[in-house]
């Protein structure tokens, strides 16, 4: 058929077909520019007023003109043709631009082809559950149009149930592929040319108050699945980068850290903690593990302030097995860290020698030291707030004077700085501390909400240990995780527990919350991390080791699922025929082995007569048989004895 | 009933010899309240059959000779001037009777011939504007010449659609003519005939008809050749909604002569040649010939 036709007859085809793409296209908002979007919704409408007005499509100046803004919107964004970003913008304009000049059905099938690649590449942004689904749906449509187009069939309702089935007979084989298909690395230079996405994380310094935003975000920065026991709250340190240089007001690491400590064995007893974690993509190579790591396999490696280090790319969500000992000795220090860890950026004042004079800090040992600082620190006026105000000169100082409103990174940097002037080797360690722990999954989530720093002090016989300040003063910070939405209010956090009532009306919420992330942690763990590496992993572990045994498989597999499908879809066939139908024609078949075949269209009652004629001997048996079935099958009224009667005798008729 | 129906047949073989099936066809068309066409060249029988069933039927009969000069007058009747009251009067015309023997209907002008049409569509007739019933029950049969003979006009597709059945009786087997050769004379015989079922009886079997149960499973049957007309080659125009009402109503009919209270497809089979040969204009004359390809459709 004509298109002309085709459209004539079905206008709803195209209808279904724009809508399909205009829905497709939506979610890449977020991703292309403004100016591409508008030009091929623009487009899109135009088409969708041409559907009814076709004199106001444009002609072939018009279109020129309008191909030619097209490739000028893309040399504005980019310079070349590589790339994820440019790629995609181009098939949106080209899309866009083909729109305008559907003259043939190729041309329907063409920008069905073109769509289903725009749809692809949204996976190249988003990689969710959320958006795999979206997109699965969305597709579905506009095979419904496709298959609209093929069976000239303008229901929509019809068309959509056809496509649907198509995909959910596709699923199986897709599963397969994904299974046993050999995956590649992606190549890098499909992505390299765009800009990195900018993440927020900790920094390699702290200013008290640059943690004050990270609070604030829900970004899940990594989860972590404890195989055996959880270790309690209090000590759910997870360690990130150490600081120890400060300028009275920013903290950096130090500049020769990488020459602080060789043969460092630090001593580990007590309990001992075995568990993975998922890191989501970062832009920094720290790998965030419990107080203190021990056993890590390759990429990772222990610096000498014990932090976790990988070497692979922190731009893919990767998985490490550690195990970790909250409960250390790191033994002795060097002196190269004597001397970073003691660093001061300038003579104390007056009032802060007083202070360390007030709580003895220069007469008695370390430990009665940090004892009477910590509980300075819970006696005195201090709060803890994530909106502090802003202390531009001398932080320290007028943290611990004035406004003594701060959180963890004031406490820990006015810790350190004390102890410091007692000359006790201290720093600051940031990281993450607690976490939210998923019933329903079983691992805990950790949120750049979480970030924490807190204080470490080298002690003789013990070497370094970890002294929280803010746990002096907020014990529930660490204790329990807090409520985000109070964090935004901006006010003194309060950890007091909520009451009864809205504690149960939450409940569930929070379930089903941490139902989806459960969910959510699968599809990346299972689904999205599933690289080369997991692959091969997973499959030899069922014994495929090797990629021509795992072709094989795929082949097999997918001989076996299309086999399967058939299958079945022979037996719905037959099913449509019915039982009574089904039963009479095994009657039939007996009397085939005969030579005695009905025609197919023999009436039942002809066939009998021309079967006893041949075999006067069965008569009775034949007439019988043939009577109930056309009674069941034509009768006005008919019973369950008939019918089992009629199965008796078809199973006891012999020739 | 079904005694009378087996009576009723087994006189009319004793008139028309060797045509069981046709004149069981022919009941089958009257208890479905269709009319029926007979065609086939003269002599064959064609007056002598619808005489026959009027006759054992008790209906009242009448027969119009349909000439190149009738006027629809003649056949419907007309108004008449009485000069003694001063009015006009109608005169039923023939058409008015139970049984109506279209004798060569063909032979007729078109005119002639659609003067028929609101009677055998509406059992009605509407003269100057009036409107009179037709007795109940009203049965055509017209019989016709093959149209290639000398002085025929064909039968409007639109008036062939409204016989139920067509029938061609066809010469009869030697043992049948051998009889008849050696029998009496037809017309005496039919004198004698005694009414086999009155019109109360045949009202009675006619609303039993419609009665008649039509599973699912045969509708199936049913469309599936219907379907077949309209989508193979072998026919240049397929069964009509219409034609598609004749032929479960003629089956119904067949399987209650039968004595089956539900239709099977042997009675759709049965009556196929019947009600669909001359509705499927396939230039064949023959209609067996015509529905052969109709009965190598599938049945289940």
């Amino acid at each position: 058929m004509d298109l002309k036709n085709l459209m004539n007859a079905h206008p709803n085809v195209l209808i279904f077909l724009l809508s399909s793409i205009g829905l497709i296209v939506f979610p890449h908002i977020s991703h292309i520019p403004t100016s591409i979007f508008v030009f091929f919704y623009v487009l899109l409408f135009w088409r969708f007023i041409g559907l009814w007005e076709p004199g106001y499509l444009p002609g072939k100046w018009l279109l020129l003109l309008l191909g030619v803004c097209g490739i000028a919107l893309l040399y504005s964004q980019h310079q070349g043709l590589f790339g994820r970003d440019a790629g995609t913008r181009l098939f949106l304009v080209a899309l866009s631009l083909k729109l305008m000049e559907i003259k043939s059905e190729r041309d329907l099938y063409l920008i069905s082809f073109l769509a289903f690649i725009v749809a692809a590449s949204q996976f190249l942004y988003e990689q969710n559950l959320l958006m795999a689904a979206y997109i699965l749906i969305v597709c579905c449509a506009l095979l419904a149009t496709l298959v609209c187009i093929n069976s000239r069939d303008p229901q929509p309702f019809v068309a959509l149930k056809t496509a649907s089935v198509i995909v959910v007979q596709a699923l199986p084989i897709a599963v397969v592929l994904f299974i046993l298909f050999p995956r590649v690395e992606a190549p890098r230079w499909m992505l390299l040319n765009d800009k990195q996405q900018s993440r927020s994380g900790l920094s390699d310094s702290m200013e008290p108050g640059s943690i004050s935003d990270l609070g604030l975000s829900d970004e899940l920065v990594f989860r972590v699945k404890f195989a055996g026991d959880m270790p309690p709250p209090a000590q759910r340190y997870w360690r990130g980068p150490v600081l120890a240089h400060t300028d009275g007001k920013r903290w950096t690491r130090s500049a020769n850290r990488d020459f602080e400590k060789f043969m460092d064995q630090p001593k580990f007893k007590g309990l001992r903690y075995q568990y993975t974690l998922l890191m989501e993509p970062h832009d920094k190579n720290w790998v965030f593990a419990l107080d203190l790591p021990t056993e890590y396999a390759q990429p990772l490696s222990r610096n000498a302030h014990y932090q976790l280090i990988s070497t692979e790319n922190p731009d893919k969500r990767a998985e490490y097995k550690v195990v970790s000992y909250p409960d250390y000795n790191t033994g002795f220090i060097t002196r190269t860290e004597y001397e970073n860890a003691t660093q001061m950026p300038g003579a104390p004042s007056a009032r802060i020698k007083m202070l360390v004079e007030q709580l003895q800090g220069f007469s008695i040992p370390p430990e009665q030291f940090i004892k009477h600082l910590l509980n300075h620190f819970r006696k005195e006026d201090f709060h803890y707030t994530l909106t502090p105000p802003q202390m531009e000169q001398n932080p320290i100082e007028t943290f611990l004077f004035e406004t003594r409103y701060g959180f963890c990174s004031h406490y820990a940097s006015a810790f350190v700085y004390l102890m410091r002037v007692a000359n006790i080797p201290a720093r600051v360690v940031t990281g993450y501390q607690g976490g939210e722990f998923n019933t329903v999954g079983n691992f805990l989530e950790i949120r750049q909400a979480d970030a924490h720093a807190w204080a470490e002090v080298w002690l003789e016989n013990k070497g370094w240990v970890r002294v929280d300040p803010t746990a002096a003063i907020a014990p529930e910070r660490i204790e329990k995780n807090f409520n985000l939405d109070e964090l935004a209010l901006g006010s003194v956090i309060r950890f007091a527990p909520v009451s009864d009532n809205a504690l149960t009306a939450s409940r569930w919420l929070k379930q089903a919350h941490q139902l989806w992330r459960n969910v959510d942690y699968n599809w990346q763990r299972w689904v999205i991390n599933y690289n080369s590496l997991n692959q091969s992993k997973f499959l030899s572990s069922l014994g495929v080791d090797n990629i021509k045994l795992m072709m094989y498989w795929m082949i097999g597999c997918i001989g076996v699922i299309t086999a399967i499908l058939s299958w079945m879809l022979l037996r719905q066939k037959q099913k449509a025929t019915d039982r009574i139908l089904r039963i009479y024609n095994r009657f039939c078949q007996k009397l085939a082995k005969r030579g005695l075949t009905r025609d197919v269209a023999e009436g039942e009652r002809d066939f009998a007569e021309r079967v006893k004629a041949k075999l006067p001997e069965r008569s009775s048996e034949i007439g019988q048989i043939t009577d109930v079935f056309i009674k069941l099958r034509y009768g006005r009224v008919s019973t369950p004895e008939d019918l089992k009667q009629f199965v008796q005798w078809v199973k006891l008729f012999k020739v | 009933m079904q005694n009378a129906i087996n009576q009723l047949v087994g006189s009319a073989n004793q008139i028309i010899l060797g045509k069981d099936h046709k004149i069981r066809l022919a009941l089958c068309c009257l208890l479905a309240r269709g009319h029926l066409l007979i065609e086939d060249i003269p002599g064959v029988g064609k007056t002598t059959l619808a005489h026959t069933l009027a006759k054992l039927l008790g209906l009242h009969y009448q027969r119009i000779q349909f000439t190149s000069d009738i006027l629809p007058a003649d056949i419907l009747g007309a108004s008449v001037f009485d000069a003694k009251n001063l009015e006009f009067n109608f005169h039923p015309g023939p058409v008015f009777n139970q049984v109506v023997l279209a004798d060569e209907i063909n032979r007729a002008t078109p005119k002639a011939q659609s003067a028929l049409l609101e009677a055998m569509e509406e059992h009605q007739v509407t003269v100057e504007g009036k409107t009179y019933p037709l007795p109940q029950p009203f049965f055509v049969i017209a019989t016709q010449n093959p149209s290639h003979q000398i002085g025929t006009f064909p039968l409007p597709e639109s008036q062939l659609d409204r016989f139920l059945m067509r029938i061609e009786l066809g010469y009869p087997d030697a043992a049948a003519e051998r009889t008849l050769l050696a029998g009496e004379n037809r017309h005496r015989l039919i004198e004698t005939l005694p009414v086999v079922m009155p019109p109360e009886a045949l009202q009675k079997i006619q609303h039993a008809v419609t009665q008649v149960f039509v599973s699912d499973a045969l509708l199936d049957y049913c469309q599936a050749l219907i379907v077949f007309t309209r989508e193979s080659s072998e026919y240049p125009c397929g069964l009509s909604p219409r034609g598609g009402l004749a032929l479960l109503r003629a089956a119904k009919a067949w399987a209650f002569m039968a004595q089956r209270d539900a239709v099977i497809p042997e009675d759709l089979q049965a009556v196929l040649a019947a009600v669909a040969g001359h509705r499927l204009r396939s230039g064949n004359p023959n209609s067996d010939a015509t529905i052969a390809p109709l009965l190598k459709v599938a049945i289940h």
